[in-house]
């Protein structure tokens, strides 16, 4: 590869913990070496690979679009294969979710919960298989919030989550998604204020960790100005 | 007898895969009133969809020198005529009803007006036809995902299909299914199992596609005795990153390669060059130059890079166009994202040449199906990348999302209606079932023999060096000698380390390996059978197109040998007979 690309050995505690076997996680620490830049799926796949055959870990596209590679390092919620590797480094499972093995999380209760929010346009007629009547700047922001990566990397950094009854800020992000769709006739902002809208702290921590450069504070923000001056 | 537990559930339609294919034929077979359940080997959003530019190429009616007849004939003009004439008749045909479904589904295509789409240029077409939108394969993935909620479809995530099931007559009755999350085994009784597992890409050492296209469907239909077909044509990307090592392979999106191109069949794309500033392309297709089709560019790049022309790295220079950066920002800012974090912000300005090279992208050939997507196997559907036919040589920037939309849609609906009069599974497609996970389970037990990602990391280099870009008669002869080396001796000494049944990655590789291996040795056969070069497939030692292979190569399994044989094209005229061999054998 390049010569000019440099190398680094990083420390990496990760997270070990089999329910098989494990009443409770433990750390167990490796060293990898690898290019400079290297990212935190690297590292892991490093150590599957040469160190730890055992390890469990998800990870599928590599490139930020999947979302399942989601793991905390040093404290902070981020995609595996999007984060810079640090010299010294502690790789656990994303919380606040049920642990399967080691850093695989069962998100299988995420998925209810989005199925709960249907979303999808509830319209008044059928599609009419021409194209839809929709402002090119909306279809626009409309595809941004579609572009949510579901990966929980928000939900996982709020503190509003942790201490209160809020369903986090992905969740709003899609309601929003929705309620600005010309043609869904939804009351998506009850269903925001049932999922805990005004819990939000406005910390904004959501998005400046999504990985999508979304704004999920953004999306609360605009249910709150409906909530307090109508659509 | 003594083996694991085999647990049982009873459904119409079993769906293998959760990319656009698999979801689409979900709520095919769902709204046609079957019971089904989706199969996702991961969590449901790792799936390949997922990773498209999500660029579509449909007739919109919006560019008046567009019909449905020339989509028909670019498709076959890039598939050099050997596509099953009557599948991409289809494709063209139901393309833009589908786009509307997903526009029903919430997808906002890209508008230029309030109810007029954005078209584009994409690669190898001749008109502006292609849809896109900007949340991209991720957006089509979600819509979907969603409306396979609101309608209480049931996905199992970590549920990796290992085979399809046969009844002593031969058709399949039921899905042997792993639950990876908790290391048990199922049993699933079906009328209909549609495979939309997804193609081949992670057989290749440098491939842009996620880590859990190993060809399992193309391995699983071939075990039961399917024919697949156009298997020796592996389409390559010419243009995706070089570096760094995590996401070498990663698709560049094209209205980078292809700037003002993008919107005007007649400029000129991104000029390549090689480490001499050469615009080596030149050599390979003067007329259509850097707007060339896929095969010629991603050809033409592995030339330069082997023959010692490429950069250090190990690419070749891509020259973009500065101009387009304000609309490439605004429609594709993932693409300027990755560029910044990779490249760094002159690349991501488009105002430095950024490094390219080819990577497995797409696998053209597949399981053969019908226009219903029924395969030569009773009872076993397939649609999506993981079918043949479609594409024939080579694939059109932008058609495989309408194809799996179109495909799956179709394997669902036909499923659905097969599983109406189509009897269960009997006691004896139980205990066969349950022979096949016994032995699986015995990968536990092993404690001396090979790693699976060591054979896995073999095999990838071996298809990227004998079965890739660039072949020749004695490398595939010697890529099949290790094949079948790798089946008869390596295969039974696969060894999981851990005896957990957890989620244990290596347990799944070694499920994953059998298929690598069956999918390998036959696009390595169908590689030596097709002496001529066409499309995709290169052969070095026969480097002109030969009008006499304008023919379909089958390949299927007899035992552990891969058979082969030639069927001429079936064009629109032909009758569809998909069935024919395996109904005769039957009987």
């Amino acid at each position: 590869m390049n010569a000019m690309l440099k190398t680094i050995t990083v420390k990496a505690e990760v997270s070990r913990f089999n329910p098989e076997t494990d009443e409770k996680a433990h750390f167990e620490t490796f060293e990898v070496t690898g290019i400079e830049n290297m990212r935190v799926l690297d590292v892991i796949r490093s150590i599957y690979e040469h160190q730890a055959p055992d390890l469990a870990y998800q990870f599928a596209c590599r490139i930020g679009r999947c979302g399942t590679c989601a793991v905390k390092v040093n404290g902070v919620p981020v995609l595996a294969c999007q984060e810079t590797c640090k010299p010294e480094m502690r790789i656990e499972p994303l919380t606040p979710f049920p642990v399967l093995r080691d850093l695989v999380i069962d998100r299988t209760e995420v998925e209810e919960r989005y199925a709960n929010l249907a979303l999808v346009p509830h319209r008044d007629h059928e599609h009419e298989g021409q194209p839809e009547a929709v402002a090119p700047d909306l279809a626009h922001e409309i595809c941004r919030l579609d572009s949510c990566l579901a990966c929980m990397v928000c939900v996982s950094a709020c503190p509003a989550v942790e201490e209160r009854a809020f369903d986090g800020p992905a969740f709003m992000l899609k309601l929003r998604q929705l309620a600005i769709h010309p043609a869904d006739n939804m009351d998506r902002l009850s269903q925001a204020k049932e999922g805990g809208l005004v819990e939000c702290f406005g910390c904004d921590l959501c998005t400046q960790l999504c990985p999508a450069d979304l704004s999920p504070a953004q999306a609360i923000r605009d249910f709150r100005n409906d909530l307090l001056f109508g659509r | 007898m003594n083996g694991p537990e085999l647990s049982t559930q009873d459904y119409d339609v079993v769906i293998a895969g959760s990319g656009a294919a698999g979801m689409r034929a979900a709520i095919a077979a769902h709204d046609a009133g079957a019971r089904v359940v989706v199969l996702a080997k991961g969590p449901p959003r790792a799936n390949h969809t997922r990773m498209s530019g999500g660029r579509y190429n449909a007739v919109s009616g919006l560019n008046p020198n567009d019909s449905t007849d020339a989509f028909y004939k670019d498709t076959l003009e890039s598939g050099t005529w050997i596509n099953n004439h009557a599948l991409t008749r289809i494709l063209a045909d139901e393309a833009m009803d589908r786009a509307y479904d997903l526009e029903a589904y919430g997808l906002t295509w890209d508008r230029s007006e309030i109810t007029k789409y954005s078209l584009s240029m994409t690669g190898g077409g001749s008109f502006v036809r292609t849809l896109g939108s900007a949340d991209e394969g991720i957006g089509i993935t979600e819509v979907m995902l969603h409306q396979l909620h609101v309608r209480g479809i049931e996905i199992k995530a970590f549920h990796m299909l290992v085979d399809a099931v046969q009844d002593a007559d031969g058709r399949v009755t039921g899905a042997l299914v792993f639950d990876l999350a908790r290391g048990s085994w199922r049993f699933l009784t079906c009328r209909a199992l549609v495979l939309a597992t997804g193609g081949t890409s992670q057989l290749y050492e440098t491939s842009s596609g996620p880590t859990v296209n190993t060809g399992d469907g193309i391995g699983i239909a071939m075990r039961t005795g399917a024919e697949v077909v156009d298997i020796e044509f592996m389409q390559f990307i010419p243009i995706s990153f070089v570096y760094p090592p995590s996401i070498k392979g990663y698709t560049l999106t094209e209205p980078a390669h292809y700037g003002p191109r993008h919107y005007d069949p007649k400029a000129d794309a991104a000029h390549l060059l090689n480490n001499k500033g050469e615009r080596f392309v030149l050599k390979h297709d003067p007329v259509r130059r850097e707007g060339s089709t896929r095969d010629v560019l991603a050809r033409a790049i592995m030339l330069e890079i082997l023959e010692g022309r490429g950069t250090p790295e190990g690419g070749v220079l891509m020259v973009p166009d500065p101009k387009v950066f304000e609309s490439f920002l605004r429609e594709r800012p993932i693409y300027v994202k990755r560029l910044l974090e990779n490249y760094g912000e002159a690349q991501a300005r488009l105002e430095a040449p950024i490094q390219v090279m080819p990577s497995a992208l797409y696998t053209l050939g597949g399981v053969r199906i019908d226009n219903w997507c029924r395969t030569s196997v009773p009872g076993l559907y397939a649609g999506g990348e993981v079918a043949g036919g479609v594409h024939g040589a080579n694939r059109l920037g932008g058609s495989s999302m309408p194809d799996i939309q179109v495909f799956g849609r179709r394997a669902g609906m036909a499923a659905a209606e097969d599983a109406r009069q189509a009897p269960g599974a009997t006691k004896a497609a139980f205990e066969r079932a349950r022979e096949r996970a016994a032995a699986l389970d015995g990968y536990l037990g092993r404690s001396d023999g090979v790693r699976p990602i060591e054979v896995k990391k073999q095999v990838q280099k071996l298809m990227w060096d004998d079965v890739g870009l660039v072949r020749s008669g004695p490398k595939l002869v010697e890529a099949i000698r290790i094949f079948r080396q790798l089946r008869s001796e390596v295969l039974p000494r696969l060894k999981v380390t851990s005896r957990t049944r957890v989620v244990n990655r290596e347990w799944m590789e070694a499920l994953e390996l059998e298929n690598m291996l069956d999918v390998g040795q036959a696009m390595a056969t169908a590689a030596l059978e097709r002496k001529e070069t066409r499309g995709a497939h290169y052969r070095t030692d026969f480097p002109e197109i030969d009008p006499n292979w304008a023919i379909n190569l089958l390949v299927w399994r007899e035992g552990s040998e891969m058979r082969v044989e030639r069927r001429d094209v079936q064009t629109l005229d032909t009758p569809d007979k998909t069935n024919a061999r395996v109904l005769a054998e039957a009987r």
